[in-house]
């Protein structure tokens, strides 16, 4: 497999997230990886985009106010009579 | 799979108890998702006020309307939309924030395919500093507000919410492709302005000032 079966631009715009969701095919994959063995800025490229993903999760858990669900319970309860 | 199907049976069961009158389903409903619907107005609107008023907004629309819910379907892609709907029903309400063009951001490529120029390695070095990385989660939350709604719901919900892309496609009403479609156009922006930013704040190689 040489470098050019796969281009750094299809790698990157047409296989990254089915690469990173686990869901390409494994003759891809292997296709994938032989692109990476050759090729440095795609590793860079591919280490970055898995940390795009890292810094996203740090936003959550998002501080969830205190007694928000005593908050809806009665603003529920203020507008709508109780159902028969 | 099972935790799925289980969830999906223990919402039913208490969707037809909300149907019936019963005030504690209801109060049961809101325990189980009031978190999770204020995190995801959160992501539509980056204020807790907002997104405590619209958690608000899609319990009432919870409770109002759903006898109309069709019980042949998942209740939390139901209440995710209703949920979604309420967020962008109060960002509509506000100035309308600045979006950008993706394509503006995409990784750029010789003609042959192969890449341009090498990347740097300041963001990715970066991120493996909790300092730094708190620092670009803040900056990755204002990218978000700059992406398109749908391209930022997709983010949303997949990386900071930690959805399942499948899930997120049956909120959104799309398929799976076009969902991981746009999540990755999403992953590329805020890739690229991460990128950019910790270019920009990489300590610059020593120089001499001349006399």
């Amino acid at each position: 497999m040489t470098h050019d079966a796969v281009t750094c631009k299809r790698l990157i715009l047409e296989y990254l997230v089915e690469y990173e969701d686990g869901s390409m095919p494994e003759a891809e994959r292997a296709r994938f990886e032989a692109h990476l063995h050759h090729c440095p800025p795609c590793v860079v490229f591919l280490k970055s985009y898995q940390a795009t993903g890292r810094t996203l999760r740090m936003l959550k858990p998002r501080d969830i106010p205190k007694n928000l669900a005593d908050a809806v319970v009665g603003f529920v309860r203020a507008r709508c009579p109780k159902k028969e | 799979m099972a935790v799925h199907e289980d969830q999906d049976a223990s919402d039913l069961e208490l969707v037809r108890r909300i149907k019936r009158g019963d005030e504690q389903g209801f109060r049961e409903m809101v325990d189980r998702y009031n978190a999770r619907v204020y995190s995801l107005a959160y992501g539509v609107l980056r204020n807790s006020e907002d997104a405590e008023e619209a958690t608000q907004d899609a319990f009432l629309t919870l409770y109002r309307k759903i006898d109309t819910f069709d019980e042949s379907k998942k209740f939390f892609s139901w209440f995710y939309r209703v949920a979604l709907n309420a967020a962008y029903s109060r960002a509509r309400r506000r100035k309308p924030g600045v979006t950008v063009s993706l394509d503006d951001y995409l990784p750029r490529f010789g003609d042959d395919g192969h890449a341009a120029s090498p990347e740097f390695a300041a963001f990715i070095e970066g991120a493996e500093d909790e300092a730094i990385a708190r620092d670009l989660a803040e900056r990755a939350e204002q990218f978000i507000a700059e992406l398109p709604e749908t391209y930022r719901d997709a983010i949303w919900m997949v990386d900071v919410e930690e959805m399942k892309p499948a899930d997120v496609a049956e909120v959104l009403e799309i398929s799976l492709a076009a969902l991981k479609s746009r999540l990755h156009r999403a992953r590329l922006y805020v890739r690229q302005r991460l990128q950019e930013v910790s270019v920009a704040a990489a300590p610059a190689p020593e120089t001499r000032v001349a006399p």
